[in-house]
């Protein structure tokens, strides 16, 4: 039962001008979206005046960072007080709904508005003279066409998830006639349907049509974004790395911890990688030393990106945010969305498809995984 | 001031690397730390090492620096010294880090033969890393004749005098042909080139010569740069354009050499606050900037680091958003230093402005009172 | 026309400044309302972010007093506040954020005049000076 809407314009014009009317009406407090910076690049912005919304892109192909850190820092203390809507793609939502079960944020008084994602472009884009700008045309005829866009992040390409799940309302940025003209939004929720109403012919035109969501398009996309991830495995042959391999990839890291910091799921104040557990002192260079009578400094390279593969994979969504951040380019995101998918099979989880649902370490079976016993 | 000499048939990097070796084989040194190629080849790491076996795989002076030495000083002597005598070679910036992380108490310089480098100059990492084979032929003809085309900016400003600190010197600018000038800077220096029986008789006037006419191109191109740049960056519009891209990654901060608080007072709780202050912060101004307080963390890391900044610029290099982090830190730095008179990284000596101060001093900062006033 | 009321944010140590300021109410002396007192232990616990955050989240003016150099209750505090507040001024001044806006005065126990002079001739000042640039940025 895909109750949808079908706007007089564009799906990103449609949209703004049903936030802006939104925010007129009082009927949310603020709308957290893609606004554009100075620097011909975009950052989230909590507008609260609709005059402000005119100049946003809540459907910039851009992830200047993954907004379930915006949200999560938004409720971290309480929840909100009052509506706001935030326009989210579908990876920051779920990981959003990973934070909620670890007690970092609150789902509460928040309208998800989710677009059907085609992906974001990496971060060094906007460098690029021309920038995003220049990329938009072929992207969207990719979306009207239910192709891959060329240059997509890794990440985005090979992402299976990019149709929303746990928003209020979705945007058909794909599989709809033609988004660019006439867009459409599918009401998953009474609270969606409820806001959307008398907001006026002036954005919405007679038509209420009743979805559904998942076309042929969208079916043939998702075949294409599978065999994407299948090439990728087969190129990178990840289990057939051994330490060898791995050192290979991680050889260049300088031990920033940038990935960390941009990743969403890694909430820890303080990491243990950072903290005075992993500080060594003279001692314990020099066993390692006697030991191994080479030592790489600051050490633990490996071990760190073992590490955080162990505590955060099972939660992550895949949005390649570390990828685009490390400053030696590794690519970060091909290892641990890999690892990730296979530990979540393992559980048959998928992180963030409900809220209710447990993250798979909270809680055990008395009689399950005899494999693993030796 | 004299100086010994020490081969270098076979180039630079050879002549030091064989100096270190002899110290390490000789006892003289435990152990040493310097930059060893990584096995993919495509980049150089610091390796603490007692064997010389990977010593064919050490660059002293690599096309560019991934990690600031100092940093690394600090991981192994944050907590005191070892009973391992560490000989460490590195760049001037990374001995001024040096500097201002010992009087930080972030590094023990005790067990450490620091060893100062002359320095060409460092490649952006990200250039080198598009073609890490080209990058290296680059340098190594750079090294052979001592000019690189382009380095990162803050390089093209550095002072080429290698600080005080650094226990021993190696002069390659201004050494005769196949050689190398080996300079005691310190009472632990000099014992050293006893230890190798090495006496400090050559002179260094025409190194000196070189030294001052490199000094005068550099201070040159600062004064200059600086001057542009100045104009560039005045008041929130442009300010605020320069960091527009800015994601609160915080890996400027991270890579610092400077920056050595476990938990940064920007990531900590105390920028931690209620929905309800976003949201009256956004209804001021109509919107609100999502990660929150990008312009407090810049300006804030500078209000506290920068009378320690020694313009290494690991911070450009870090940032992926391709900000000219370490020329504004630069700029704001050299005008906090002028401020106090103080140079950081210059001297072991010279105490650290905010841990001292005078009773009578920095009379503009106070705004004079006149009880004439009277309000309009 | 509504004339400009700037946003003051005011400092004043526990002991020096503080006194001051009840000094000058003992006095029935007043000072304009629209500038906020706030009180802390002593000037040297000030740190670059209580300048910085005020003026990009909505004041037009910064203003700090505490006691005469060689009074401070802790000894050495006001010395301190005098070289970070320097590092900050330093900073605003090479970014041409408005250094003007952030003024350090000493203003002793009984100086109660002094006081509110300070906080009338700095409104006078920023009134002057017009709204702080920083503080409508949406951006920062």
């Amino acid at each position: 039962m895909d109750t949808a809407f079908t706007l007089n314009e564009g799906v990103e014009e449609g949209l703004k001008k049903i936030l802006s009317s939104l925010l007129e009406k009082g009927k949310i407090q603020a709308a957290m979206v893609l606004d554009h910076t100075e620097g011909g690049g975009a950052a989230y912005s909590l507008i609260t005046d609709p005059q402000m919304m005119a100049q946003t892109r809540p459907l910039l192909p851009l992830m200047p960072a993954n907004a379930a850190l915006a949200l999560s820092r938004l409720t971290l203390k309480e929840p909100l007080s009052g509506p706001v809507a935030a326009v989210v793609r579908p990876c920051e939502l779920r990981a959003f709904v990973e934070l909620v079960k670890r007690g970092q944020g609150s789902l509460d008084h928040f309208i998800f508005i989710s677009p059907v994602c085609g992906g974001v472009y990496p971060l060094q884009e906007t460098l690029v003279k021309g920038g995003i700008e220049k990329k938009l045309p072929e992207y969207r005829e990719a979306m009207r066409q239910g192709e891959i866009a060329v240059d997509i992040r890794e990440a985005c390409r090979t992402c299976e998830h990019f149709v929303p799940t746990g928003a209020d309302m979705i945007v058909a940025a794909m599989g709809q006639d033609d988004p660019e003209t006439h867009g459409t939004v599918f009401m998953q929720t009474d609270r969606a349907a409820e806001l959307i109403q008398d907001l006026g012919e002036v954005m919405i035109a007679e038509k209420q049509t009743e979805g559904p969501l998942e076309t042929d398009l969208i079916r043939k996309h998702q075949g294409l974004r599978r065999d994407q991830k299948k090439k990728l495995a087969q190129e990178m042959q990840l289990d057939q790395s051994g330490l060898d391999g791995l050192i290979e990839i991680f050889g260049r890291c300088i031990g920033c911890h940038g990935c960390r910091a941009v990743c969403p799921i890694c909430y820890c104040e303080l990491c243990v990688f950072e903290s005075r557990d992993f500080e060594p002192k003279p001692v314990d260079f020099e066993r390692d030393l006697s030991r191994k009578g080479r030592l790489r400094v600051p050490p633990d390279t490996l071990l760190y990106h073992l590490g955080r593969l162990n505590h955060m994979a099972l939660s992550c969504v895949g949005c390649g945010s570390c990828t685009d951040v490390c400053p030696v380019d590794i690519p970060v995101s091909s290892i641990f969305i890999q690892v990730g998918e296979s530990l979540q099979e393992l559980f048959d989880y998928l992180p963030g498809r409900d809220p209710e649902e447990e993250v798979p370490f909270t809680k055990y079976e008395t009689e399950e995984f005899a494999e693993f016993e030796d | 001031m004299k100086g010994a000499q020490i081969p270098a048939p076979k180039g630079i990097a050879d002549g030091i690397l064989s100096f270190l070796k002899k110290g390490l084989q000789e006892g003289i040194f435990d152990a040493l730390l310097l930059p060893v190629k990584v096995p993919a080849g495509d980049s150089f790491s610091y390796v603490l090492m007692r064997e010389t076996d990977l010593m064919d795989q050490a660059s002293p002076l690599p096309p560019v620096m991934p990690v600031q030495g100092a940093k690394a000083l600090s991981n192994l002597t944050r907590y005191g010294n070892g009973a391992e005598k560490i000989a460490v070679p590195m760049r001037p910036c990374e001995i001024r880090a040096a500097v201002e992380l010992h009087k930080l108490e972030q590094v023990n310089l005790e067990n450490v033969f620091l060893i100062g480098l002359d320095c060409p100059g460092v490649l952006p990492l990200k250039e080198y890393l598009k073609n890490p084979k080209k990058g290296d032929a680059l340098y190594r003809k750079a090294l052979q004749e001592w000019a690189l085309e382009s380095p990162r900016w803050v390089c093209e400003i550095c002072d080429p005098v290698s600080p005080e600190a650094a226990d021993l010197h190696i002069g390659i600018m201004g050494a005769p042909r196949g050689k190398l000038f080996l300079i005691p800077n310190t009472p632990k220096g000099k014992k050293l080139l006893k230890r190798l029986d090495l006496k400090a008789e050559s002179s260094l006037a025409s190194r000196q010569t070189e030294i001052k006419k490199l000094a005068q191109k550099r201070t040159k191109n600062k004064e200059r740069a600086l001057r542009a740049l100045r104009q560039e960056v005045r008041g929130p519009e442009r300010l605020l354009e320069i960091f527009a891209n800015c994601i609160n990654c915080h890996n400027c901060m991270r890579v610092c050499p400077v920056c050595y608080c476990r938990q940064c007072y920007f990531d900590s709780e105390a920028l931690k606050m209620t929905p309800d202050n976003y949201l009256m912060r956004a209804q001021r101004k109509g919107g609100l900037r999502l990660m929150p307080d990008t312009l407090l963390f810049q300006l804030g890391r500078m209000s506290h680091m920068s009378l320690s900044c020694v313009s290494c610029g690991m911070c450009e290099d870090a940032c992926p958003m391709d900000i000219p982090v370490s020329r504004i830190f630069t700029l704001v730095a050299r005008d906090a230093q002028i401020v106090f008179g103080y140079l950081a990284g210059r001297s072991l000596q010279e105490p650290l402005p905010q841990v001292i101060y005078r009773e009578e001093e920095l009379k503009e900062v106070e705004t004079p009172y006149q009880e004439t006033y009277r309000p309009s | 026309m509504k004339s400009f009321q700037p946003k003051i944010v005011y400092f004043l140590c526990t002991w020096c400044g503080t006194g001051g300021c009840e000094t000058a109410a003992s006095y029935r002396m007043s000072y304009p309302e629209n500038v906020l007192i706030s009180r802390v232990n002593c000037t040297g616990s000030l740190s670059a972010v209580h300048i910085l955050r005020p003026l990009i989240e909505g004041a037009d003016g910064v203003v700090i007093s505490g006691c005469h150099p060689g009074d401070c209750h802790f000894e050495t505090g006001n010395y301190r506040a005098r070289r970070r507040i320097a590092v900050v001024k330093s900073l605003l001044e090479t970014l041409g954020l408005g250094p003007e806006r952030v003024w350090f005065r000493y203003v002793a126990h009984g100086e109660g005049r002094r006081f509110v002079d300070t906080a009338a001739e700095f409104n006078d000042h920023i009134k002057k000076l017009g709204p702080n640039p920083l503080k409508m940025r949406r951006n920062t």
